[in-house]
């Protein structure tokens, strides 16, 4: 494909970079989202003044533990994206701006990692942390 | 954009050499443009205040995540961490962390749903944009009152 039948597509000019993958993802997680936060305000008014005991039983139950993690990896997904559009919007020094977008897509990652190993834990009633981790 | 067009007649709006509204910068090519308004120009409307909201909002909720995820862990690390938790979110300043994320998820929730009809290419009219600006605010406010309205009477929240 040519490079001038590349840039335009039914006429209209295509993006050159990634402009309209990141416009659609901000789409679909929104959308995503919008089920998902109406469902996390109301396991979070089940769970709320249950103490100990009502949160394990909670998560004892796989649907309500599965769609926590889908609910937390989606709004990780979209936040991401929301910070990095304010970074690219005020932060115009390459180098400040590599790093706090490197910054930022490091801690939604360790947020993920942690979501979801903590979930997982809690799915299956593992004992408390740090068993299993040698102490 | 008739002004921008290099033969549309120049007047008061836009002449730089008769500019009176300081809106024209000289450019490094030593050309005349006019600035782009920046916040302080604009006269405060309703959906440019609910823009604003939303980009706060979502960096408020940035941080929420991280505090759930700090919940997840004081679960998982054992009763005495997780009671140590609960007591820090249920005293009268957790409380107050907990009622103003309230606000800032149903705030931009409500925005997110407003931003997706209008990505739909709905409800665009002046008169259509305000209304839905002014809706979702109010269901900002209006929705974390209930909610916590809620958690008080069935005695799940107590302060």
């Amino acid at each position: 494909m040519s490079p001038v039948r590349k840039a335009f597509r039914k006429g209209v000019k295509v993006s050159e970079r990634h402009g309209a993958g990141e416009w659609t993802a901000e789409r679909l997680s929104s959308l995503i989202l919008v089920p998902l936060t109406l469902w996390a305000l109301w396991s979070a008014f089940q769970i709320a003044g249950g103490g100990y005991d009502g949160a394990l039983a909670w998560f004892s139950d796989r649907v309500n533990a599965t769609v926590l993690a889908v609910t937390l990896l989606a709004t990780l997904w979209h936040m991401n994206m929301g910070l990095k559009v304010i970074v690219e919007d005020y932060i115009h020094t390459d180098g400040a701006k590599g790093l706090l977008l490197g910054l930022n897509t490091l801690f939604c990652l360790a947020l993920a990692a942690g979501s979801v190993f903590f979930i997982v834990r809690l799915a299956l009633g593992s004992a408390p942390l740090p068993a299993g981790f040698g102490f | 954009m008739s002004n921008a067009s290099p033969g549309a007649p120049l007047d008061s709006s836009n002449d730089p050499a008769g500019d009176q509204t300081g809106r024209f910068a000289i450019q490094p090519n030593g050309r005349p443009r006019p600035l782009s308004p920046h916040l302080q120009v604009w006269r405060w409307h309703v959906t440019m205040l609910a823009s604003i909201l939303t980009r706060i909002t979502g960096s408020a909720l940035y941080g929420a995540t991280a505090l759930i995820v700090l919940w997840l862990g004081a679960l998982a690390f054992g009763r005495e961490t997780y009671e140590g938790f609960v007591d820090l979110a249920g005293s009268p300043v957790g409380l107050v962390v907990w009622f103003g994320l309230t606000v800032c998820l149903m705030y931009h929730f409500a925005a997110g749903v407003r931003h997706l009809i209008w990505d739909s290419g709905a409800g665009l009219s002046p008169k259509a944009a305000d209304l839905a600006s002014h809706l979702s605010i109010w269901f900002g406010v209006l929705a974390s009152i209930a909610f916590w309205a809620l958690l008080f009477a069935s005695g799940k929240v107590a302060l």
